[in-house]
């Protein structure tokens, strides 16, 4: 579904992303792990076409993103990780927004809305501005809004910052019944616990370069074979 | 003090570590903004110069009325700063997380109060600081006045004059807040409001400039002297008076003469900076605090509101359109900075309008008056759709914040995303344009209102996209107060190239403007072919200038975000 061929982004002399090559399938759940630093958020931004490669190239269903960004855009869902959202609209009314930036219907909206409200436990504050919002609740909102048109793929950078236990579990059980459902999901990630939790693959980039990229099971037979721990394993990995 | 010091010398190192980094566009940018502001600073000295040797020479309007008219001028800017201050003053005082930083600090809240204050003052001011300097100047040499007096009049009554509308913008403010927390801010703000339109009233009924300039010139030749008979007693004593009355004496080498308004205006100032001062050691922290409740009864009242124009119902626009119209409308609605600066340049349009409405009386005799005046009113109109597109249209793009990510990763062009955000303010400020244009000169022939409403579209069309793509260039998402995005350097420096564009506007149009007046005073055919060349010249190099500005915010939308 995505693939990324020799993907690399420099800013300046400072190359943020070198060559990196990578394939995500549709019910993947794909942890990005790496340090602080070591590109995860530049790679999510080209992903979803906030930044654009220096070089190589980004193909959804075997189409090069760059040859017609506007269409593959309908595929993708992304959270960002800041939920920034218009402070000034209601959830409501920036989920209505969010839908009218994919051509959905008002009453298709409305009913997506109601499902959502369920789904990320949103109904008490949907019509509150958003400047009343916990970060936690904003993050809710923009994942709901990720969900609205149903995409194919999500693209998700760093989701748990600032969530509180109640919100993280949603969102855990929602990612891992989306992937059962199909989607196929780009999740960057600090919280290794989480990966291992949920994820089906897990990729490692460190200073820019990807150094692991397999299955969750193979990281599992690799920390009994080292008789390490997740962290242990994941420290060795990427230290200088 | 210390404290206070120490707070500052952090600020301006922030501020300098965030202003330069030596990257080759980050050099060129800058390069380029002070290249624009040293070349507009040589203009508008230059400029001065000129038009008060047009005004005294040419036109013979006596140094009596070139000083009311300067008064007149200084009183509309006193306004701007004081009204300025109250807007950006609430922001920074009472919604920025610098303030809540400091508070948990031990630091009295009088002394964050003070350089939040000096703050606002001179980061809201400074371009309009520079532009009045240079236009002192440009008096100055006029006037062959030398350094030591240019400066005391600079400093001792231009700068107090400045500091009195800011101190007594933010004393409003205060008592504003105190008031509001009582009597509900809706109605507070209402009276206040209502208290400026009066007040706005009354002066331009006592000021009519055209009334002044009639009964100065029942005296000409003799229009040098000093008429002070003329000036209403109220307005002898605001400071804006003051100011204009020390630079004709000073003008006139009457140093002493000027000295008691040196002393008026200092004393004035330094009366209500302690005024400020004291009632911010008093209520600052007070009124913090209160506005959070004042705000939280906002919240509580916002479930009463009228719904219009609805996330929820269906419209003729298509989804994108109609996601992006309605996100951009709600959003200015419920900014009350947008909403109140939208309703003062508005007022103040209409004042511009009612008090200009009798201009045409002056020029009775005089076809090179006349010609000037209609070039005047057209600068001013060029100058009001400057000034509403800076404040508008240049922080659109800055204004969608770090939310923008949503816009950017959907499906939706760069394009079609500038085209929705420009058109509303487009259309606005088109109709406004139009308005002006008609209202201002109808006591102009047909055919110059004709010419005016038709050079105001492409006028009006260059300066919104000149801004846009400014706006777009300069876009600073971390941003969230319009109006210090409409005050930032980035919109120094389209003010300045919206100024060249009106120098050329003016230089495009003087001669066939003359000779249309002249024609028309010796009663002599005027070929209105005259007017194809320069017409088509601001028509071509409008049309030009937006389409450059245009792939200029299509190019900012292209950018990493």
């Amino acid at each position: 579904m995505l693939k990324l061929e020799n993907l690399t982004k420099k800013f300046g002399h400072y190359t943020a992303v070198n060559n990196i090559n990578l394939e995500i399938n549709s019910g993947d759940l794909f942890g990005f792990l790496g340090p602080n630093g070591a590109g995860k958020t530049t790679t999510i931004k080209m992903i979803v076409g906030l930044y654009s490669p220096t070089a190589g190239t980004i193909y959804f269903d075997c189409n090069d993103v760059s040859d017609d960004p506007v269409n593959i855009k309908r595929h993708f869902g992304y959270v960002p990780d800041q939920p920034y959202i218009y402070d000034k609209l209601t959830g409501k009314e920036f989920l209505y927004f969010s839908g009218g930036l994919y051509d959905l219907p008002k009453n298709v909206i409305k009913d997506r809305i109601d499902e959502l409200v369920d789904l990320m436990k949103i109904g008490d504050w949907l019509n509150k501005r958003t400047e009343e919002y916990s970060q936690g609740m904003k993050q809710r909102i923009t994942f709901a809004s990720a969900f609205l048109h149903n995409p194919k793929m999500l693209v998700i950078d760093e989701p748990m910052i600032g969530l509180d236990p109640q919100s993280a579990h949603i969102v855990k059980q929602v990612l891992q019944k989306k992937a059962r459902e199909g989607m196929a999901i780009f999740m960057s990630t600090h919280s290794l616990n989480v990966a291992e939790e949920i994820c089906t693959r897990v990729g490692i980039i460190n200073k820019s370069q990807m150094i692991f990229d397999d299955t969750i099971d193979v990281l599992h037979n690799m920390k009994k074979e080292m008789e390490r721990n997740f962290e242990e394993l994941f420290i060795e990995l990427t230290q200088d | 003090m210390s404290q206070i010091l120490h707070i500052l010398k952090y600020k301006i190192i922030s501020f300098a570590k965030t202003s330069f980094t030596f990257k080759a566009n980050e050099i060129f940018k800058h390069a380029g903004g002070g290249i624009i502001y040293i070349a507009f600073a040589y203009g508008s000295f230059e400029f001065t110069r000129q038009l008060v040797n047009y005004l005294l020479t040419q036109l013979r309007i006596g140094m009596f009325l070139l000083h009311e008219f300067i008064s007149i001028i200084l009183f509309i800017f006193f306004i701007t700063v004081n009204i300025g201050n109250i807007i950006v003053s609430y922001s920074t005082l009472y919604k920025s997380q610098e303030v809540i930083y400091l508070f948990t600090k031990p630091i009295n809240p009088a002394k964050i109060f003070l350089i939040k204050f000096f703050d606002n003052f001179f980061y809201s001011s400074s371009t309009f600081l520079f532009i009045v300097l240079a236009v002192m100047a440009g008096y100055a040499v006029h006037f062959q006045l030398n350094l030591l007096t240019t400066s005391a009049l600079v400093l001792l009554n231009f700068f107090p004059f400045m500091f009195s509308a800011a101190s007594l913008g933010v004393i409003i403010l205060l008592i504003v807040i105190k008031i509001a927390s009582k009597y509900g801010l809706k109605k507070v703000l209402i009276t206040i409001g209502a208290s400026y339109v009066v007040v706005l009233f009354v002066f331009f009924k006592l000021t009519s400039p055209v009334n002044m300039a009639n009964e100065v010139m029942k005296y000409y030749p003799h229009i040098d002297r000093y008429f002070g008979e003329l000036i209403p007693l109220a307005i002898k004593y605001i400071p804006s008076n003051w100011l204009s009355e020390s630079m004709y004496w000073i003008s006139q080498g009457d140093v002493n003469s000027a000295l008691p308004y040196f002393i008026y205006q200092v004393s004035l100032s330094i009366v209500l900076l302690s005024i400020a001062a004291l009632l911010g050691h008093k209520w600052y922290f007070q009124t913090w605090l209160m506005s959070l409740k004042i705000q939280t009864k906002i919240r509580e009242e916002r479930k009463n509101r009228i719904k219009f124009f609805i996330f929820e119902k269906v419209s003729r626009f298509r989804s994108k359109t109609e996601a992006m119209l309605k996100k951009d409308f709600h959003l200015f609605i419920r900014e009350p900075n947008q909403v109140i600066h939208l309703a003062v340049l508005l007022f103040m349009i209409s004042i511009f309008l009612a008090s200009i409405s009798g201009l045409t009386l002056l020029g009775r005799g005089n076809f090179y008056l006349k010609s000037t005046i209609f070039l005047i009113v057209f600068l001013f109109n060029a100058l009001l759709i400057s000034t509403l597109s800076l404040r508008f249209v240049f922080p659109l793009i800055s204004l969608e914040g770090l939310t923008f990510w949503k816009v950017k990763t959907a499906p939706i062009t760069n394009k079609k995303i500038l085209r929705i955000k420009l058109l509303p303010p487009f259309l606005i400020i088109l109709f406004i344009s139009q308005m002006l244009s008609i209202f201002s000169n109808r006591k102009f022939p047909a055919e110059l209102v004709l010419l005016a409403c038709v050079l105001s579209i492409f006028v009006a069309i260059a300066m919104i996209f000149l801004n846009f793509g400014m706006g777009g260039f300069f876009a600073v998402y971390k941003e969230k107060k319009p109006i210090r995005i409409s005050s930032s350097q980035g919109a120094s420096i389209a003010f300045l190239l919206n100024l060249i564009y009106m120098v050329f506007l003016i230089a495009v149009l003087f001669f066939p403007m003359s000779k249309y007046f002249e024609a028309r005073f010796y009663n002599t055919h005027f070929s209105y072919i005259q007017f194809l060349m320069p017409v088509s010249a601001i028509v071509i190099i409008s049309l030009i200038i937006a389409a450059i500005f245009y792939r200029i915010a299509l190019y900012s939308l292209k950018r990493d975000f």
